[in-house]
């Protein structure tokens, strides 16, 4: 009698776990929740982050949603500070739970939110940072889809190289991680050639005057520039080269691949390579599908995409194919196994395939080169492995 | 007594419409940046000195805590050396006050917050560099301050203590040569009162218990990187302590309510707005930066006052 009792108790207390709702999953919805930056430092790229992940999901739900699921997406404003991320994300595991954490923007807000996240059993998904640590060491529930800035240099560089036949590789970098990361990369790119950085030289982040620094270049005789830069800086250095009518080639990072970049820069732009991870949704030549999107995002939201719309709705787009392949019965864990087993076509964006597999969480470690020709970037290569 | 039972009632409030766990980790915070604003309450409205780059003291005292448990030295020791490290900067960041005044003094503690930031992104062997580095919860004694209601508590208690150290001090000697010095310097030194040296232990006080907020602060985040601690910190402390009322205590508790909890209590507004409205960029900025406005004019002394 007693076993018999134990064993209904046990079968009850089982049973009863097992019925448990996965938070943020109802018969009806999904809720999912993304940390942005939308009144800090990087609410330029908050903003269409947001409206981008916004359009995909509002896509997917007007065709029913995800296996009868519809996919609501709660955002939170961090203004790029740690502390409000925190917050922001305690709210979205306690006050009406999400079911996982999509694009969190910003490396400060993503270390310090993303162990909550694990802790509490969400999966933690593509954040907007280049950290390591979003995809090493291998967790269950982290996934990341962009590539280092180490990897992706790395074959940029060795590309670079059997394009040119450049002998003097020389190096413009921010003094800072994204300065150093980017180096490491060059120096391993250029070692697998049997070569080595002629010069390489630093700048204090937010530097506007790189006469110094070119003209050091120049000293050693580079045939080709790397620039370890962001828009405005690569828009400095090209033009100071340039206004010394020094006509070297150039390569800058999937940091200076902006549209930003030739609207700043000008005619003095042209020819310079850069690396890039995702293209640029221009209107202009753009294919039937991009154009029926950038009409659609244009109608939306009343103003003209840009590369982190698109990437927005591209980290959406993956996490929906995630959630498909999961199938109806949707819980962290069949999701990350499901994840694990995903394998991506490359869109109308022309985004890299991503692929994941049970020991590499990481979608992409490639780039590909692209060139600024008549005032905007044109893709010169495919992704380099 | 009052003010005491508004902030108990507060919190009660904040639990009950907030949850649990994130209703104490607000609280958490809020404790912490307390006892940060505290340190510019000294400063500001005990001795009249100007203190601009108040986030410098936070980033020393997060950085040596950080550092100490890396070592895997006791935690609680580590606190202690934030705090002896927080009073030993705040000394250093003094020293120019005993030559220059106003805004000449004011740049000078700028120029702090400026060269830590720089060290703390020069020394990467040390402190990570710009790539950060993470830092495991607080343990006192085999037990392990990583839930919200732990952290609560600790920072409540820390915060307690603050206080009634500051009140010691406010009533002390001390205090009254440093409200002698806000109130006229010239006359606080014709009176015998070595100006410089006062100077120096409210800017100790201050440091340390910036510092103090700085170390647990290190520890509720769990990720500390060199940016967090640039002058937006600064000027966010600066705004603490004008909102809650420099020239009390208490001020540095409401300035701390205002400045961590506002954006939340904002972002819950948002949601029961109506989704064009709701998703404007900004709009957590605007209400917050109107609120400030509210406050200045209704109560220019604070809220504490």
């Amino acid at each position: 009698m007693l076993r018999r009792f134990l064993m209904a108790w046990l079968v009850g207390v089982l049973t009863c776990g097992g019925a448990q709702a996965e938070p943020g999953v109802t018969p009806e919805r999904v809720r999912v929740g993304t940390v942005q930056d939308l009144s800090g430092p990087i609410a330029m790229l908050g903003a269409p982050i947001r409206d981008g992940m916004r359009m995909r999901f509002e896509e997917a739900n007007a065709r029913g949603g995800v296996h009868g699921r519809q996919l609501v997406l709660a955002v939170e404003d961090s203004g790029y500070d740690p502390k409000r991320a925190v917050l922001a994300t305690r709210k979205l595991l306690t006050r009406d739970p999400v079911f996982a954490f999509v694009g969190t923007l910003g490396t400060p807000v993503v270390m310090a939110s993303m162990p909550l996240v694990l802790e509490a059993g969400r999966p933690h998904l593509f954040p907007f940072s280049p950290h390591q640590a979003t995809y090493a060491p291998l967790h269950p529930l982290k996934f990341q889809l962009f590539a280092p800035y180490q990897d992706y240099m790395n074959a940029a560089v060795r590309a670079m190289v059997a394009r040119g036949g450049y002998r003097r590789v020389g190096l413009l970098f921010q003094d800072d991680d994204y300065g150093h990361e980017v180096k490491k990369g060059v120096e391993a790119g250029l070692a697998a050639r049997g070569l080595a950085l002629v010069e390489s030289v630093g700048y204090k982040r937010g530097a506007t005057d790189f006469a110094s620094q070119v003209a050091r270049l120049r000293a050693a005789e580079c045939d080709l520039v790397v620039l370890a830069t962001v828009v405005r800086e690569t828009v400095g250095a090209v033009t100071e080269a340039r206004k010394t009518g020094w006509a070297v080639d150039m390569l800058v990072t999937a940091s200076g691949y902006s549209a930003q970049t030739h609207a700043l820069g000008g005619a003095a732009m042209e020819g310079l390579y850069g690396v890039s991870v995702m293209p640029l949704p221009y209107a202009e030549g753009a294919n039937r599908a991009l154009a029926d999107w950038i009409d659609r995002y244009r109608s939306r939201f009343g103003t003209a995409p840009n590369i982190w719309s698109a990437m927005g709705y591209n980290v959406a787009d993956v996490f929906i194919q995630g959630l498909e392949a999961t199938g109806r019965d949707l819980t962290a864990a069949r999701f990350a196994r499901a994840m694990e087993g995903l394998h991506t076509t490359r869109d109308f964006f022309g985004s890299p395939e991503y692929r994941f597999s049970a020991d590499d969480h990481l979608g992409n470690r490639h780039g590909r080169l692209a060139r600024i020709e008549n005032g905007r970037w044109v893709l010169i290569s495919d992704y380099l492995q | 007594m009052r003010p005491a039972l508004a902030l108990l009632a507060l919190a009660a409030v904040a639990l009950a419409v907030l949850g649990v766990d994130y209703g104490l980790s607000q609280l958490a915070f809020v404790a912490t940046w307390a006892v940060a604003g505290l340190g510019l309450v000294i400063i500001l409205g005990q001795s009249g000195q100007i203190s601009l780059g108040h986030g410098a003291f936070l980033a020393v005292g997060a950085y040596v805590q950080a550092g100490w448990v890396a070592l895997g030295a006791p935690p609680l020791l580590g606190l202690g050396l934030a705090l002896a490290a927080g009073a030993l900067l705040g000394g250093l960041a003094s020293l120019p006050g005993r030559r220059l005044g106003g805004l000449a003094f004011g740049m000078s503690t700028l120029a702090v917050a400026l060269i830590v930031e720089e060290a703390l992104v020069r020394f990467d062997g040390l402190t990570g560099g710009a790539s950060g580095l993470s830092v495991p919860p607080l343990v006192v004694a085999g037990w392990t301050a990583s839930d919200p209601l732990a952290q609560c508590a600790v920072s409540a208690a820390v915060l307690a203590l603050a206080l009634l150290a500051c009140r010691r001090l406010r009533d002390s000697r001390l205090g009254r040569a440093w409200r002698a010095v806000r109130d006229d310097e010239v006359a606080a030194a014709a009176s015998g009162i070595d100006t410089g040296a006062v100077k120096l232990r409210a800017f100790a006080v201050g440091g340390a218990l910036g510092a103090l907020a700085g170390a647990l602060y290190a520890h509720w985040l769990g990720y500390l990187s060199p940016e967090q601690f640039g002058l937006p910190l600064s000027f966010e402390l600066l705004m603490l302590a004008f909102v809650g009322g420099a020239s009390r205590l208490m001020g540095a508790v409401w300035g701390a309510v205002v400045i961590v909890a506002l954006p939340q209590a904002i972002a819950l507004v948002r949601e029961a707005l109506p989704a064009g409205v709701a998703n404007l960029a900004g709009l957590e900025l605007l209400g917050f930066g109107l609120v400030l406005v509210a406050v200045v004019l209704w109560r220019p002394a604070g809220l504490a006052r």
